[in-house]
């Protein structure tokens, strides 16, 4: 950005007030920029998990509103402006409004260091991922406010635990970063991709055994502080009503949401930059895409297609497991991961004590790491795979299923879908 | 504002578009409380489910009332239910639909001798749709929801003033809040 | 126990103070005065032959033309395997009776029941509210001779034409 705004102001020639004015106008807008694009991707967001768990649960999922049901997002956020906005009687009204800012802020903001390209990057600090797990630690103070605020026992606990959980999880998520940040030997979020390579074995969860481990260790971590299944105790349905969101209606339940699924996306593209190496193209080198437009766009796309798999896999988990018990996820931060994750700092400074510089020997690991973690997805794939032959259903990945199209007509509407639907159709034929 | 509104009988043109595709969000994005008090319950979880997929038109659940648009009134209602169904209406923000789903939430059904049960939603809750049945089929909840769509489809919205109707002396829940 | 022996045995255990009903009636019980309804409940739990330490139920019954309720106490015993089925009549209009509560905990929420259907009331009851209908409710439905109010908080009880 500020490369930018330098490039803007040297060219029109402007100084003193007028460049300082320019230079305030492009942070406005970068930030409208930054929010747009957060926004834009929660709210996709929001539709691929409603589609993914129409698909994972033999349904369709939303399909009327814009081809493919693509803009049903946009419905239901135009849908809850215009609800009404209710502050409870009891409620202490300005933190009960303030609360939901508080956690937009949080989680937006953060959008501002995300590397989507090389040069996409709102803000590229020196001290980048510092700044987002700082910034994010905001989301806490908005939860348990509203949590507070509400004046509503589910609320409270959501909110309470929401806070528990958001705080202790915070350290090994902080301490598998810590490891990343040894290798690298930066916290800017582009130094860190630029010290990686666009192959697999350039990528910093093959660099070692440790940082195989430290992944991991960072995925849990990170999943439980978005909140997420298995560790959505916070809106425990079953239990706390909607927890902390209890009493939000309209615009500002929908900032609750919208934080939600930019938090999920923040997470795998934070995963992507510290363990998957970014944008980087395979086989060119940052030099190489720094000059030409086509590969900084394909460095772009690559990027958001690794942080989309990457809520992918959340969304997957979130539509197959269980939820934790409180004291379960609490042993399972303090007795496992914080150990675990200290295990994997003090092996990753071994490791770097042993082999401080690019070496032949240093190649060897990453390649063999490489090879072990290709196992394990070739045995992971196999086991799905033969899971689902002996299971006898057909796979349908068709997550843009278009269903059936017009108007409402119980006899052809409501019927069976998938496998069920070869059935049915034969027996409406036999008639 | 008022003078666009004045144009023609039917309103202005601008207005009736604007209203149109508010309506719009409004209709396709009808979230409904995850509520029931005995066996269309049943039915009404089916409804979620992949024959009838309510997802497809956008109509999820939602725990709270603060977030839902739609009461559905699923299952026999007690009169010591009744009161506590009032205060869930309250809770919710406006606009908000009611459906009576099933004979028992219609007319009381086949308890309506029964001293215990209320003989009707609609004799404590304003009802849009009634849904025949018992329990209706997936199939007839879905009808119903698309009428309370249809319903939406012609409402004025930029026009009509949405009152806060709250009244925490209400008899009706008094002694609950 | 089978239940002959037990209904022998009981027969000695209480002489007198007990009323038995035809054996060919199917389920044989024991009638009792409600003045003694309370200690003989306390003799058959704690006795340790009788044993019978479970309230599987305990309800009422109207019989307007005698003037009187009819309260059942269903009981069981685990550890000698069998049960004995308890009666006592009380006069409709008092409708009072001492608790069971301290002998069964379990009869905390059946002597709720009966009091919010029944409207007997039991002397010494913990907390003897309306269990199912609501707490303002008027009258006790399971009365033969029960009118149900017009409108309950404005809801109409029967349905308009
Ligand atoms: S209408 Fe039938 S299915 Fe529905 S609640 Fe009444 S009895 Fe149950």
């Amino acid at each position: 950005m500020n490369a930018l705004a330098d490039f803007i102001i040297n060219s029109l020639g402007l100084s003193g007030l007028s460049a300082e004015l320019v230079m305030l106008l492009l942070v406005v807008a970068v930030a409208a920029a930054v929010f747009g694009i957060g926004m834009t991707i929660s709210g996709l967001l929001t539709l691929a998990e409603r589609r993914v768990a129409g698909r994972i649960q033999s349904r369709i999922g939303p399909n009327r509103v814009g081809p493919f049901g693509l803009l049903q997002w946009l419905v239901d956020g135009l849908k809850l402006i215009m609800k009404e906005d209710v502050v409870p009687h009891d409620a202490d009204p300005h933190m009960f409004r303030m609360a939901p800012y508080l956690v937009v802020v949080g989680v937006f903001a953060a959008f501002a260091s995300l590397p989507f390209g090389q040069l996409l990057i709102a803000s590229d600090l020196n001290v980048g991922i510092l700044y987002l797990l700082a910034i994010t630690s905001l989301v806490t103070v908005g939860v348990l406010m509203s949590g507070w605020a509400s004046n509503n026992k589910w609320s409270m606990i959501g909110g309470i635990r929401a806070a528990a959980q958001i705080v202790s999880y915070e350290i090994p998520t902080a301490l598998s970063v810590a490891s990343i940040i040894l290798i690298s030997g930066t916290l800017s979020m582009q130094g860190i991709i630029n010290e990686q390579g666009g192959w697999p074995w350039q990528w910093y969860i093959f660099y070692n055994p440790f940082t195989f481990a430290v992944f991991f260790l960072y995925f849990t971590a990170a999943l439980a502080e978005g909140n997420r299944i298995p560790f959505d105790l916070p809106e425990a349905e079953s239990e706390l009503v909607s927890g902390y969101n209890t009493e939000y209606s309209g615009m500002r339940f929908a900032g609750f949401f919208l934080a939600e699924f930019a938090n999920i996306y923040l997470m795998s593209a934070i995963a992507t930059t510290l363990f998957f190496g970014g944008w980087q193209i395979p086989g060119v080198t940052p030099e190489q895409q720094a000059g030409s437009l086509v590969l900084q766009i394909t460095g772009m796309v690559v990027f958001m297609s690794k942080s989309a798999v990457g809520c992918f896999v959340v969304i997957w988990i979130r539509w197959t497991l269980p939820r934790l018990r409180i004291d379960q996820l609490m042993s399972l931060c303090y007795k496992y991961l914080i150990p675990l994750s200290f295990v994997c700092l003090g092996g990753n400074a071994i490791y770097l004590l042993i082999f401080p510089k690019p070496s032949s020997a240093n190649t060897l690991v990453h390649m063999i790491t490489t090879l072990f973690g290709g196992v394990l997805i070739v045995i992971f794939v196999t086991r799905v795979m033969y899971h689902h032959r002996i299971s006898g259903v057909s796979l349908d990945l068709n997550f843009l299923a278009r269903g059936e199209k017009g108007k409402y007509n119980p006899e052809t509407q409501v019927r069976a879908y998938g496998s069920f639907r070869k059935k049915y159709e034969k027996k409406q034929g036999a008639k | 504002m008022d003078a666009m509104v004045e144009q023609g009988p039917e309103g202005s043109f601008v207005l009736g578009k604007v209203d149109d595709l508010l309506n719009l969000a409004r209709k396709n994005s009808l979230w409904y409380m995850l509520f029931g008090t005995a066996c269309c319950a049943i039915e009404l979880m089916q409804t979620g489910g992949p024959r009838s997929d309510a997802d497809r038109f956008g109509m999820v659940f939602r725990a709270t009332p603060r977030q839902s648009d739609t009461l559905i009134l699923a299952g026999t209602i007690t009169y010591k239910m009744a009161s506590r169904i009032r205060l869930l209406y309250e809770q919710m923000a406006e606009p908000k639909y009611v459906i009576a789903m099933g004979s028992c939430a219609n007319t009381g059904g086949l308890f309506q001798e029964s001293y215990a049960v209320v003989n009707g939603g609609d004799l404590f809750l304003p009802v849009d749709v009634y849904i025949p049945g018992c329990p209706p089929r997936s199939e007839s909840l879905i009808e119903g929801l698309m009428l309370i769509q249809q319903k939406i489809e012609k409402e004025p919205w930029l026009k009509k003033a949405w009152t806060n109707t709250k009244n925490p002396k209400d008899p009706q829940i008094e002694g609950l809040l | 126990m089978t239940s002959e022996a037990l209904i022998d045995y009981v027969k000695g255990l209480l002489g007198d103070k007990t009323k038995w009903a035809d054996p060919e009636a199917g389920d044989n019980f024991l009638t009792v005065a409600s003045e003694d309804w309370k200690n003989i409940c306390q003799t058959l739990a704690t006795d340790k032959k009788c044993s019978l330490t479970y309230l599987r139920n305990f309800t009422g019954t109207d019989y307007p033309e005698d003037d009187e309720i009819e309260l059942t106490a269903h009981t069981f015993s685990y550890s000698e395997k069998h049960g004995l089925i308890i009666k006592t009549r009380i006069s409709r209009e008092a409708a009072v009776c001492d608790t069971l509560s301290k002998i069964w905990p379990a009869a905390i929420w059946y002597e709720r029941e009966i009091f919010d259907l029944l409207g007997v009331s039991f002397n010494n009851h913990p907390d003897l509210r309306r269990i199912l209908m609501p707490e303002d409710w008027v009258g006790h439905p399971l009365r033969k001779d029960y009118k149900q109010q017009e409108t309950y908080r404005g809801i109409p009880t029967t349905r308009p034409a």
